[in-house]
């Protein structure tokens, strides 16, 4: 294993920015390569960890080395210094990096990282980005892919994840790193990770048992893994959205990644200053509850609930 | 003059989110009237527009009998924004100018921008007023999408504006409002003018005597008083030059904004007061108009420092 910097860069006041990448060669010269992206954002906790703790599989997990065919590159972290304050964006001018690609060597800041960042995965066979929600939402883990005429559907099924969220591409997803790493051949899948501050240890084994299944159905590891899920392809007509018609405190009653039935109640909202019921959600539909409104007070109209219609 | 709320969310204690708009109407109404939306507040740290508007509705107060059109005003699209400083949806962390159409079913912002939408369609002209962020300080400008060119170039001269940059077609730029009201046949047009977080008052005036100016000439008021517009720079006459900062320090400018400058003029410093070292000197890589300069000194490698306008050196 080699440690690489891909980028450093120095501050007024602050020790540099300094973006690390953990490279492992692979034993077969003609297995394919995977790059694999962490923490954009500082509030990605769950993708700092997944990386890591593919970092420390890799390295002290699998101990015969010529079972890692192809060239692994995992980048932890690529914003230190907003997880180290626990602000979401760059510190400085609040620029989302997951905004700049394919980057600018002469541009502002956060290009120059997106630039740096990008000429050291380009040419890559596979990318995975882990993410997080970036609604106030909690989910279940699922592959994104953006309908962008690049994107790899049958690769995104072997993490076994149980929905890959096939979606729309907007205008702001064509300066991600998903649509830019396809636009340069690489199958690039993002994982969407729950926005959750501290280890949810179910999600995490389940995101990096995702990452381990990928990296072995697809020949980059020797490794027996068992199944995961048969994954769902889910566009936007697949799933039914519950708005809150009124503000107050949320409770969720079902979590995400539970089964509910037509007319279940899922969630309350209790006005919040004479605690009386305000709204009852009652779901509409058979399916998944895939992502959950976050927050303990919610706004009239803001989406409580995403469910994966099973009918 | 009424005033309309056009769109609302009731906040989890106690309090509404509320957008609303002002509309001022002659007083004999009539069909086929023309009508002009103004907007603003989009960016929670960009006050530039708040003020230019004040000075608008005032003087449409004072002269009620001028008006001729319909003149919709839209102050503080993010007024959670404005009233804490924060330049996105507070809560969600967005910029509401890169969410544009958005939609009913799509999240409480693409919700709010939709409702927007939604109330301005149908107008003939928009005007978008932003200040530049908090790290940058701009002459009054006028920013147009090639695209659109042809038919807002002519109205965009008219705003005594010092500056029309037209730039190429980009598709994240494809989710701002004035791509959104552009694509639905309202002529809009994108000012940049002064600094985040701060009012600029001689450019509030300035920008005040370029829509009156616009309005008369498109009919929609009516009025004896004359509006001189400046005649401004075209981009397509020269070219912008980018001064990015080759490394992290303190930015010292040398010069004041908007200074005619030649090339190879000091433009600033960045220096580091741990050390009293100085890391750079900026020099201007061409003539012309500083028509953009630093105004946040803390500066990283690749930050902003200054856009000069003008033709390129021989």
């Amino acid at each position: 294993m080699k440690i690489i910097e891909i980028a450093n860069f120095t501050s007024l006041n602050r020790a540099p920015l300094v973006i690390e990448g953990y490279l492992f060669e692979g034993s077969d010269p003609y297995a394919p390569s995977v790059a694999i992206v962490g923490a954009m954002e500082g509030k990605n906790i769950l993708p700092l960890y997944s990386a890591s703790k593919l970092v420390d599989f890799l390295k002290n997990k699998i101990h015969d080395k010529d079972k890692i065919r192809g060239n692994i590159l995992v980048i932890p972290s690529i914003n230190s210094y907003a997880l180290n304050i626990n602000e979401r964006f760059w510190p400085l001018d609040k620029t989302n990096i997951n905004t700049m690609f394919p980057g600018y060597e002469l541009g502002e800041t956060t290009q120059r990282i997106a630039k740096k960042v990008f000429d050291a995965i380009r040419g890559y066979t596979y990318g995975i980005i882990l993410e997080s929600r970036e609604d106030l939402s909690n989910c279940i883990p699922y592959v994104k892919l953006f309908k962008s005429g690049f994107e790899d559907i049958e690769g995104a099924k072997t993490f076994g994840f149980r929905v890959v969220n096939h979606r729309e591409l907007t205008p702001v997803d064509t300066v991600t790193l998903q649509y830019n790493w396809q636009l340069w051949e690489t199958k690039a899948y993002s994982i969407v990770c729950p926005n959750k501050n501290q280890i949810d240890i179910d999600n995490s084994n389940e995101i990096f048992e995702g990452i381990i299944q990928f990296l072995s159905k697809n020949k980059l590891i020797d490794y027996r893994v068992l199944n995961g899920f048969e994954s769902v392809i889910a566009a936007q007509e697949d799933i039914e959205i519950a708005k809150a018609p009124k503000s107050g405190i949320f409770i969720t009653m079902k979590k995400e990644g539970t089964y509910i039935s037509k007319g279940d109640v899922i969630g309350q909202i209790v006005h919040s200053l004479n605690g009386e019921i305000v709204h009852t959600f009652i779901s509409t539909c058979n399916g998944m509850i895939v992502c959950c409104y976050k927050n303990g007070l919610i706004l009239e109209g803001a989406l409580a609930f995403r469910i994966i219609k099973s009918d | 003059m009424q005033v309309k709320e056009i769109f609302s969310s009731q906040l989890p204690v106690g309090e509404t989110l509320s957008i609303k708009r002002s509309r001022f109407e002659p007083l004999q109404k009539s069909d086929n009237l023309k009508r002009i939306s103004i907007v603003s507040g989009t960016h929670g740290d960009e006050l530039e527009g708040q003020y230019a508007i004040y000075l608008l509705t005032s003087w449409l107060n004072e002269n009620q009998d001028a008006i001729s059109g319909i003149i919709d005003i839209y102050p503080a699209v993010n007024p959670l924004g404005i009233d804490t400083i924060t330049r996105g949806f507070p809560l969600y962390e967005v910029d509401l100018n890169r969410v544009f159409p958005g939609g009913e079913d799509g999240f409480l912002p693409g919700q709010l921008v939709h409702a927007l939408v939604q109330d301005i369609k149908g107008s003939d002209i928009a005007i978008d007023i932003h200040s530049s962020n908090i790290f940058l300080r701009e002459i009054p400008q006028i920013r147009i999408n090639k695209e659109f060119s042809n038919f807002t170039l002519p109205l965009a001269k008219e705003l005594n504006c010092d500056f029309i940059w037209i730039h190429d077609a980009v598709t994240v730029l494809e989710a701002t409002f004035s791509h959104t009201m552009n694509s639905l046949g309202t002529k809009t047009l994108v000012v940049e003018m002064g600094v985040g977080m701060r009012l600029t008052k001689e450019y509030g005036e300035q920008l005040l005597c370029g829509m009156l100016n616009l309005m008369k000439k498109e009919g929609i008021i009516t009025t004896e008083n004359s509006f001189e517009a400046r005649e401004p720079f075209l981009s397509e006459i020269g070219e912008v030059f980018y001064l990015n900062s080759p490394s992290s320090g303190l930015f010292v400018p040398a010069l004041d904004h908007c200074a005619i400058i030649k090339k190879n003029e000091k433009i600033g410093t960045i220096v580091e007061p741990l050390t009293g070292a100085t890391l750079d000197t900026l020099y201007a890589p061409n003539s012309g108009i500083l028509f953009t300069l630093r105004e946040f000194p803390v500066v990283y490698e690749g930050s902003l420092l200054a856009r000069i306008f003008g033709e390129r050196d021989k």
